[in-house]
């Protein structure tokens, strides 16, 4: 393709080609050396890009600037890296990583979130200026200098969150950085906008350290027993079911068969114990302390007439609620209304409200209730 | 006594089980079905219609069908089970671990 270069920016393009396969090699050894960093470290990202500056994005800038570049090697974002990050204390925490695992050009780095005037919009991300390390030899820190190009050639690191993203993205879209120069008016209303979302991103950030406080919170009232001041939610339910608290009453209703208890979710129960009215913690341990002398006598009167030795761990749960829906008077519509919550709506829930109804019909707990 | 019948239908592997599944029937029930465990990219779907028992050892194999799927990402359904063996899911807590059809 041609372009309309003078002898300098030609003499520049065509190194660009030479180093082509190179630049190629690169890009892909970066990004996977950045990915495996990140992914050993447990840092998730929305995204890692990575890309190799197309022939006709290199020949726009050496129009607009060639001059400025003695050798291709000067040009800084031949190849280019962007990690887009949730949240925006974890852009450093990608930054403290990408310190660790390649060598930074600190002069050409630039940390263009503290950039812009007070009085201005400017709404960017992190870039560093990278090289590969040289490899190491083992046992030995000092780094062991290749000819491999790779190791020459800078590359641009862009960390960001994700609404510096979308922000980059629609302010390149409407062209604010484009050749027309912007009235003041609307220059005021983008700064406006960079702010809002400055004070989203911060804002998100510190709800979920907020958030992470309070799952502390709950989990360190569950383990303290201080189980009336937790609310029910799938978070403390959750920790709640850590300390195992329907082990007992499986055990003794498994030793029936001396059956083998088959682990299971228990999670699906959460929306049946909120139908049941309970708000915390608290209420769900009286209800397994009420009831379970009285679920141990409806699982075994099913149990113990065959030889089934292998129940889910699900099983304590189950009768317990079943005896709650009965003592409440809840009768065949309360249980079939019971396993339609726990198995989805299906005619089959109704028989097994009726083989629950007539077993359940002859236990002490039901005098009185029929 | 059981027969056990393994079939491939609308992109689904089928395993129909006739008859009694005791625990005599286990051993061979548990050859007959290898079949779905070499399966991938197909959900499975256990025809009870004509079953007329389960004993731990056939809710044994289901669970051990069903722990291979989940782990390769499909489903499996239990189709037609009749009252008595409906009953013995519900009374072993598993009624709510399988998806019925």
């Amino acid at each position: 393709m041609k372009y309309d270069l003078d002898p300098h920016c030609e003499m520049l393009m065509q190194q660009y080609r030479d180093l082509r396969p190179t630049l190629e090699k690169l890009a892909q050894e970066a990004y996977s050396l950045l990915r495996q960093e990140l992914s050993e470290q447990g840092i998730y990202v929305t995204a890692i890009e990575y890309r190799v500056k197309k022939e006709n994005s290199l020949a726009g800038k050496l129009e607009l600037k060639g001059a400025k570049y003695k050798t291709i090697q000067d040009i800084t974002d031949l190849v280019g890296l962007r990690v887009i990050t949730f949240f925006s204390d974890e852009v450093d925490k990608v930054a403290a990583i990408v310190k660790r695992i390649f060598d930074i050009d600190w002069q050409d780095s630039v940390d263009k979130r503290k950039l812009h005037e007070l009085d201005s919009f400017g709404y960017n991300s992190l870039h560093y200026i990278c090289r590969l390390k040289e490899p190491q030899l083992p046992n030995d820190e000092t780094p062991n200098p290749t000819n491999d190009p790779t190791r020459q050639i800078r590359f641009e690191l862009q960390m960001r969150t994700a609404l510096q993203h979308v922000w980059s993205t629609i302010t390149h879209d409407t062209g604010y950085k484009g050749d027309v120069k912007i009235p003041p008016e609307y220059l005021r209303q983008f700064s406006r906008l960079a702010g809002m979302m400055e004070l989203i991103d911060d804002e998100f950030s510190r709800l979920r350290i907020v958030l992470n406080d309070y799952r502390r919170q709950i989990q360190s009232l569950v383990k303290n027993g201080h189980l009336d001041e937790v609310p029910l939610s799938a978070g403390s339910f959750r920790s709640f079911l850590d300390l195992q608290p329907f082990r007992r009453l499986n055990m003794r209703i498994a030793a029936v068969n001396q059956a083998e208890i088959y682990p299971a979710s228990l999670m699906s129960f959460l929306p049946v114990l909120e139908s049941f009215g309970f708000e915390t913690l608290g209420d769900v341990q009286h209800f397994i302390d009420d009831n379970s002398d009285d679920a141990y006598q409806l699982a075994i009167s099913q149990l113990a007439i065959t030889d089934l030795d292998i129940v889910s761990s699900s099983t304590a749960l189950l009768n317990l609620c079943l005896v709650h829906v009965l003592k409440s008077g809840g009768g065949r519509e309360g249980l079939k209304a019971f396993y339609d919550i726990i198995n989805g709506e299906t005619p089959a829930n109704g028989m097994l409200a009726d083989i629950i109804m007539e077993q359940a019909s002859i236990l002490s707990f039901m005098e009185n209730k029929s | 006594m059981i027969q056990t019948t393994i079939k491939e239908e609308d992109g689904n592997m089928v395993a129909v089980l006739q008859g009694s599944l005791d625990t005599a029937a286990v051993p061979e029930t548990e050859k007959a079905v290898l079949p779905l465990y070499e399966c991938e990219g197909k959900d499975i779907i256990i025809d009870c219609t004509d079953l007329t028992y389960i004993s731990s050892g056939g809710l044994r194999i289901l669970l051990s069908i069903l722990q291979d799927a989940e782990r390769k990402g499909h489903d499996v359904y239990i189709k037609g089970v009749s009252n008595d063996v409906r009953a013995v899911f519900a009374m072993t807590g598993f009624v709510h671990i399988f998806k019925f059809k």
